[in-house]
This record gives C-alpha cells, sequence and structure tokens, in this order.
C-alpha cells in the first residue's frame, strides 16, 4: 500500500490508544501469516509473547495462547509447508485466500472492483509489484492495518471509515475462511491463526456496531 | 457528539483484552520476510531437479482458482 501524495503528514507522531496498537497488531500478523509462512525468527518471536490482558475474551485470549504455544514446537520448514498444501497446492487450493470465494461472488460483479475503489477513495493503492487480486485476505487484513495504525504518511482512518472497509470487505466473508482454514485436513499451526483470526474478527464486528 | 459511544467501543476493546495486544507489534512483520522466504525458497527449488512449485507456477495456478 502506499499513500496518495497530498495528504498531509500531521499525525504522523500521534501515538495510537493501545487498543488500536493491539488492533493494528493483529491485522498485521494475520495479514503476513496468511501471505506466507511464519520464519524461524517470528515464531520465535511470537512464542516468547506475553498473554492478553486478563480477563479479556475467552476466545481470543484461549486462541492467543494456543497460537504462543503452538509456535514454541512448530518450525519454519514445517511451517512452510502446511501453509503450501493450504494455500498453493496443484490446481485448486485447498482454502481458498479469496473473500469473493467465500461471498460467491460472480465475474461480472466481483467485490476486487469494489475494493479498489473503496482503497482509492482512502488514499490507499496497491503497491505497483503487488501480483495478488485485491480480495486476497492478506491483502484485505494489511490494508485494515494501515487503516488502523495509518502508516506510509498517511493517519488513521477514522472508526467510521474502518467500519465502513470493514464491513463491505472483510466481514462478509472472514468466518467462512477462517472456518474453511480451520477444518481443512493439512491444518495444524494454521487451525491456532485460523481460531486467533475468526476470535478477533468477531470482536471487530462486534465493536464497531458499537461506535 | 458521540464520545459516549465511542468510549463505549474503546472500553469493549479493553475489556476483550485488546490493550495487551500491543505487546504482540513486535511480532507483526511487514513482506520483507514474506519476500524473503519466498526467495529462499525458490532458490531451493530452483537448485532442485524435476518439476517444482515455484513462485510463478504458483501464480499460474492461482489464475485457475474458481
Amino acid at each position: 500500500m502506499s499513500a496518495r501524495a497530498g495528504i498531509a503528514p500531521v499525525a504522523l507522531h500521534r501515538t495510537l490508544a493501545p487498543e488500536e496498537a493491539g488492533r493494528a497488531s493483529l491485522y498485521a500478523l494475520l495479514a503476513r501469516l496468511i501471505h506466507a509462512a511464519p520464519d524461524d525468527a517470528l515464531l520465535h518471536r511470537i512464542a516468547q509473547s506475553a498473554a492478553l490482558d486478563p480477563p479479556g475474551d475467552a476466545a481470543l485470549a484461549r486462541a492467543w495462547e494456543e497460537l504462543v504455544a503452538a509456535s514454541s514446537v512448530m518450525d519454519a520448514d514445517a511451517a512452510g509447508e502446511e501453509h503450501d498444501a493450504l494455500f498453493a497446492t496443484l490446481g485448486k487450493a485447498a482454502v481458498s485466500r479469496y473473500a469473493g470465494y467465500y461471498t460467491g461472488a460472480s465475474a461480472v460483479d466481483h467485490p476486487r472492483v469494489r475494493i479498489r475503489a473503496d482503497l482509492a477513495a482512502l488514499g490507499l493503492a496497491p503497491r505497483s509489484d503487488a501480483t495478488e487480486p485485491e480480495d486476497h485476505f492478506g491483502g484485505l487484513l494489511e490494508a485494515m492495518r494501515v487503516l488502523v495504525a495509518g502508516g506510509a504518511g498517511r493517519a488513521p482512518a477514522t472508526i467510521a471509515e474502518q467500519r465502513r472497509f470493514f464491513e463491505a470487505h472483510v466481514d462478509p466473508a472472514a468466518s467462512r475462511f477462517f472456518a474453511a482454514l480451520a477444518s481443512a485436513q493439512a491444518s495444524n499451526y494454521y487451525r491456532k491463526v485460523a481460531a486467533l483470526g475468526a476470535a478477533f474478527v468477531a470482536l471487530e464486528s462486534q465493536s464497531f456496531s458499537m461506535d | 457528539m458521540k464520545d459516549t459511544q465511542s468510549n463505549h467501543r474503546r472500553n469493549f476493546l479493553l475489556a476483550a483484552g485488546l490493550g495487551g495486544a500491543g505487546a504482540v507489534a513486535a511480532v507483526a512483520t511487514g513482506r520483507k520476510a514474506t519476500q524473503a522466504r519466498d526467495k529462499q525458497a525458490s532458490a531451493k527449488e530452483a537448485a532442485a531437479e524435476g518439476y517444482r512449485v515455484t513462485d510463478h507456477v504458483r501464480k499460474y495456478y492461482k489464475t485457475t482458482e474458481v
């Protein structure tokens, strides 16, 4: 993602509230793990991470705890094989990472077109070297991270803007995507990732409806 | 103003434990790691003989996804 020129970098040094930083972090982590398998350094860092603030949301806390535990016994090679088995098998992938797959998108009225337009309206454009279609979940969650935290010279988006993008493009497909990921035969480490994603998106969905 | 609503949302997120999730910040990495792994994998795959699912091939397969 790159910021459109002309957006004033006024809020560059604003520090995020802790809960907003937490949201941005989870979006970043999920996007990263969907894009590619974790390397040893990332597995190590997850394994070293603390538990979430107690008491917290039970599903989120448990999912995080289990991902931390799984990361301590996982190695990059195994994670890479699992990632390939889930997302990059021959022909049709075992688990599709494309939101349009879960919302039954038709070729004519595909969400990619609307996502591209909405991203542009928010001042975000896909990287020029991007090879993934816009409804790739890695990209959608990465877009949410930028909307929450700002970055590349842009300030965070308003909660209303975040909500619009989330409800239009992330929420309709996310729970089905994470359910598919959790139940795929090859899913082991990624079962924990899916649980974390599902718990987090459910919280996001609930919190936006309060705003 | 909708300050009350915003506070409601904020309190909800904090109660959910997301305030501490900032500690996860150090964990999340950008695409550099992704690219590094992909490059590594391609190099490994290129060195081996015979058919391999390289990034290039993978990209092609993605175009066949329904």
